[in-house]
């Protein structure tokens, strides 16, 4: 086992964790923390797959961003408040969908000839991604913009609710 | 000099979680957040096929890009209807709301 | 103009029918004008043709004109070979003395028309549907393949059922339209089965002359050929109302006289003698059971309708059995394979059997009454129609010198020389019966005291509209017959004479036999005279006999209850079959089948609805677990 190796595995035990915690925790402000914890460690993963500019970017707009939304919204919609169970009936199925899943998976990925240098990631700047981002990609970029706009607008028009409430 | 492997199989282990969290919560807002493990699950999928099997393209990278941009607009509007839902009828649980059947 | 124009001739009808059809009612006098133009051009336009058929002629061998129109082809399925549907028409001599027949029947029976249907309710669309049908008939008569044809024998059935039910209100002649379609149907899927079963196994094509060619070279096994033209029969039997078909032609009097005329007497009817003439080197290679039975068939087909016509007191009915009487006559020389003795009694008899109907029509129009118990003594009033109805009667029963007697003759010796003595002998007593009921029909209708002074007093010679036609065709009743002489036919144009003119393969001609000519006349002048000895001056000793043979009279009054027997087999037979298919309908196929399957949907619907729990978690549940098994399919086939 390399170093790397090793901070991988601490890394994703940290991530794994925090995935375990949001989908068990009891309380809701805990899963949301726990969710804070597996946002960062996916960033960290992007770290060792060579790509910051993605980690700085899943920090920003996960760890800031999405994650405030979600605790405004529990605050707004009082989730602790409500009595009753966190979990639903189907808790057992769902855990072995999950596992069954987990197993498939884990084996296709342990059965597949991957094409390609597969043991060492190779390094793709910022430039580069800058580059094709705004030169192939730049149609869908702009329209990503456009959807980012319409979901604002969406979002106000849905919360802010009609005339008169 | 981490295998691809160690990526995937994190990745699948993530979206077995938040597959778990989608089918076992009744909450909305935790259905969400279970939602956006699935979506890093994605995204460690498609940056680790990008660096390992075509770093000369990278267009798994563009994707993680785009696909960061759709679940911020997602949560959004996810967290609209959300509030739209517990004003209306007073419930945060998605198995409470079903109107829509037979 | 040459035969390759043919297609003019039922072109000219069939557009003066749509003309007629859409602008019928808006045009003067609705239209008449243009229906007999039409039909009159048609006339005009077999001359034409038959000149042009002499000019390619080489001597006494006819080239017979033929031009084809591709309709509809396409490739069979696993085959590879290509189905192909012409639009063909073929001129040979046949054609051209059918053409001749309907033509000018049905100008004469259309120009009568105009006084006859005067003031009708329907007066336009008598023409229009009398346009269809000479449009039809001419198409039937013109076809070069099976197919055309079958769709002009339908065509023509057709416009016949519209003619018989013309006054539909009146619930008998609704009916006999309905019975005389069905009857006739019954013949046609005979004839649409023969037709299949001729291309089935043949070459591949539906045209007459090549079906006939690959026939003649052995083409078809013997058995197969048999059955075939006993279905082509078949349709003929049931068109010219051969027994055991003929119940229809009786009721089809109901319909406007005129009708009678044209369509039941001189050209739909005879469409049947058109085409085993027309198929009979079919016949002649198949088994010799298929002209025997041909033969047969006209034989008890002449013999029953001539003694129906003993007793029936309706005289346009009289004339229909002796419509049915010169069918099977026609179809006795084409059992003996006399094609030009059939073609030639087919050509006179549409002049003098129209004739006939006409006359009758003319009595009609006069008298407003059918019913020869109820006539008598018209003579004095109507001296032309009587006279011309004497010339069709006496040409009937086939008195020298007039047509019939020729046409007949040419019958007799032919079944004289190639059949059997019972043939001939069962034919000469027909002659009989014949001379009987048809001076009968004269002497009740024209002679004798009148019955009813009401309808006397009111009788009256029709106008020159009616007049003109029946004085026409008492003509060439009266001359028609005198074609067989060669020299006449050479006269008129045609080398070699009339004989060498219709014939099918090897020389043809008319042979005349003084002793069969001798007997035929005695034995037919016997009757009319015997016929005119017992209802003119012995009433008494006519109305005695009958009684006498009470029995006899009650079966031929009943017309040897065949309908009966008809009848009887449709309500135990057809009704009862009918209401077990009905009820398998209703029970297995509509209650079970259509229903039951909605009902089926609607359960399974009901049951199933209940998935839809409206429970966000359920549905997801659902997909997860279509993922689960998509991948796991993937793994087990791909890894």
């Amino acid at each position: 086992m390399t170093y790397e190796e090793a901070i991988f595995y601490v890394i994703a035990a940290v991530t794994v964790a925090g995935g375990l915690g949001v989908v068990t925790a009891r309380n809701v402000v805990h899963s949301a923390l726990f969710l804070i914890l597996s946002l960062i460690g996916v960033a960290a993963v992007f770290v060792l797959l060579a790509s910051e500019f993605l980690a700085i970017v899943q920090v920003l707009v996960y760890g800031g961003a999405v994650t405030i939304l979600i605790l405004f919204a529990m605050m707004l919609t009082r989730v602790r408040d409500i009595a009753g169970p966190m979990d639903g009936p189907q808790r057992p199925i769902a855990a072995l969908a999950a596992a069954v899943f987990l197993g498939t998976t884990v084996l296709a990925v342990k059965e597949t000839e991957w094409r390609g240098n597969t043991e060492e990631a190779t390094v793709v700047s910022i430039d580069q991604i800058g580059d094709v981002l705004f030169t192939t990609w730049a149609m869908p970029f702009e329209i990503a913009s456009l959807v980012l706009m319409v979901a604002l607008i969406g979002s106000i028009v849905l919360a802010r609710g009609e005339e008169g409430e | 000099m981490i295998p691809i492997d160690n990526f995937l199989v994190l990745s699948a282990i993530l979206f077995s979680l938040g597959m778990y969290g989608v089918l076992a919560r009744r909450n909305a807002v935790l259905i969400l957040m279970s939602v956006e493990l699935m979506l890093q699950a994605v995204v460690i999928n498609f940056v680790a096929f990008a660096v390992y099997l075509n770093p000369e393209t990278f267009t798994g990278i563009i994707f993680a890009i785009f696909v960061i941009v759709i679940a911020a607009a997602e949560v959004g509007l996810a967290l609209a209807i959300i509030l739209r839902l517990f004003r209306n009828r007073q419930i945060s649980n998605v198995d409470e709301a079903d109107l829509m059947k037979w | 103009m040459g035969m390759d124009q043919a297609w003019l001739i039922p072109a000219i009808p069939a557009a003066a029918f749509a003309i007629l059809l859409i602008f019928g009612p808006y045009l003067p006098r609705k239209g008449d004008w243009l229906a007999i133009a039409a039909i009159g051009a048609s006339f005009v336009l077999v001359f034409p043709m038959l000149a042009d058929l002499l000019d390619q002629a080489d001597g006494t061998t006819y080239v017979a004109g033929e031009k084809a129109w591709e309709w509809l082809s396409f490739e069979l399925a696993g085959v590879g070979e290509t189905f192909e549907i012409e639009i063909g028409f073929y001129v040979d001599p046949i054609t051209i003395v059918m053409l001749a027949v309907v033509t000018l029947v049905a100008l004469m029976v259309q120009v009568y028309s105009i006084a006859y249907m005067k003031g009708d309710l329907r007066y336009g669309w008598y023409f229009t549907a009398m346009s269809l049908f000479a449009a039809s008939m001419l198409t039937l008569v013109l076809a070069n393949n099976l197919l055309l044809l079958y769709a002009g024998w339908e065509a023509v059935g057709f416009c016949s059922f519209l003619l018989i039910g013309f006054w539909w209100e009146k619930r008998s002649a609704a009916e006999a339209a309905k019975k005389a379609f069905i009857t006739t149907r019954i013949g046609d899927v005979g004839l649409l089965i023969g037709i299949i079963m001729l291309w089935h196994e043949g070459p591949n094509t539906f045209n007459i002359q090549e079906i006939i060619h690959f026939a003649e070279e052995g083409g078809y096994g013997n058995t197969y050929l048999t059955a075939a033209v006993l279905f082509l029969f078949m349709g003929a039997l049931g068109k010219s109302g051969q027994f055991p078909l003929h119940v229809w032609l009786p009721d089809a009097m109901e319909g406007p006289t005129p009708v009678s005329a044209l369509i039941h007497a001189a050209t739909m009817v005879v469409a049947g003698v058109y085409l085993v003439a027309r198929m009979l080197p079919l016949f002649e290679v198949a088994d010799p059971i298929a002209l025997d039975i041909v033969l047969i068939v006209g034989l008890t087909t002449v013999m029953i309708s001539a003694t129906m016509g003993l007793a029936a007191t309706d005289i346009k009915r009289v004339i229909a059995y002796s419509t049915l009487n010169s069918l099977g006559l026609m179809f006795v020389a084409l059992g003996s394979s006399a094609v030009a003795a059939a073609m030639l009694y087919l050509f006179v008899h549409g002049f003098f059997k129209a004739l006939l109907f006409l006359g009758a029509g003319s009595v009609i129009h006069a008298t407003e009454e059918q019913d020869m118990d109820r006539l008598g003594g018209l003579a004095a009033k109507m001296p032309i129609t009587a006279a011309t109805f004497a010339i069709g009667t006496l040409a009937m029963i086939g008195i020298v010198p007039l047509s019939g007697f020729w046409a007949k003759d040419e019958v007799l010796v032919f079944a004289e020389e190639e059949q059997n003595i019972i043939v001939y002998l069962v034919l000469l007593s027909s002659l009989v019966i014949t001379g009987l009921y048809m001076m009968r029909l004269f002497v009740r209708t024209f002679l004798f005291a009148p019955r009813v002074q009401e309808t006397y007093a009111h009788a009256h010679e029709g106008g020159l509209l009616i007049t003109v036609p029946l004085l026409v065709l008492g003509l060439l009743a009266t001359v028609g017959g005198f074609v067989v002489f060669d020299e006449v036919g050479e006269a008129l144009g045609f080398p070699g004479g009339f004989a060498q003119f219709v014939f099918l393969h090897g020389a043809h001609e008319f042979k005349f036999h003084l002793d069969t000519a001798i007997t035929s006349t005695a034995l037919a002048g016997g009757g009319a005279v015997a016929g005119w000895v017992l209802w003119q001056d012995k009433a008494a000793l006519a109305a005695h006999i009958r009684d006498a043979f009470a029995p006899v009279s009650a079966l031929l009054a009943n017309r040897y209850y065949i309908d009966e027997i008809y009848q009887f087999a449709i309500d135990r037979i057809v009704l009862v079959l009918g209401g077990i298919i009905a009820w398998v309908d209703r029970v297995v196929v509509n209650d079970t089948g259509v229903n039951g399957s909605a009902n089926l949907g609607y359960f399974a619907g009901f049951e199933i609805k209940f998935l839809q729990t409206g429970r966000i978690p359920n549905y997801a549940l659902a997909i997860v677990a279509g993922i689960l098994v998509l991948s796991i399919v993937m793994l087990v086939t791909q890894v």
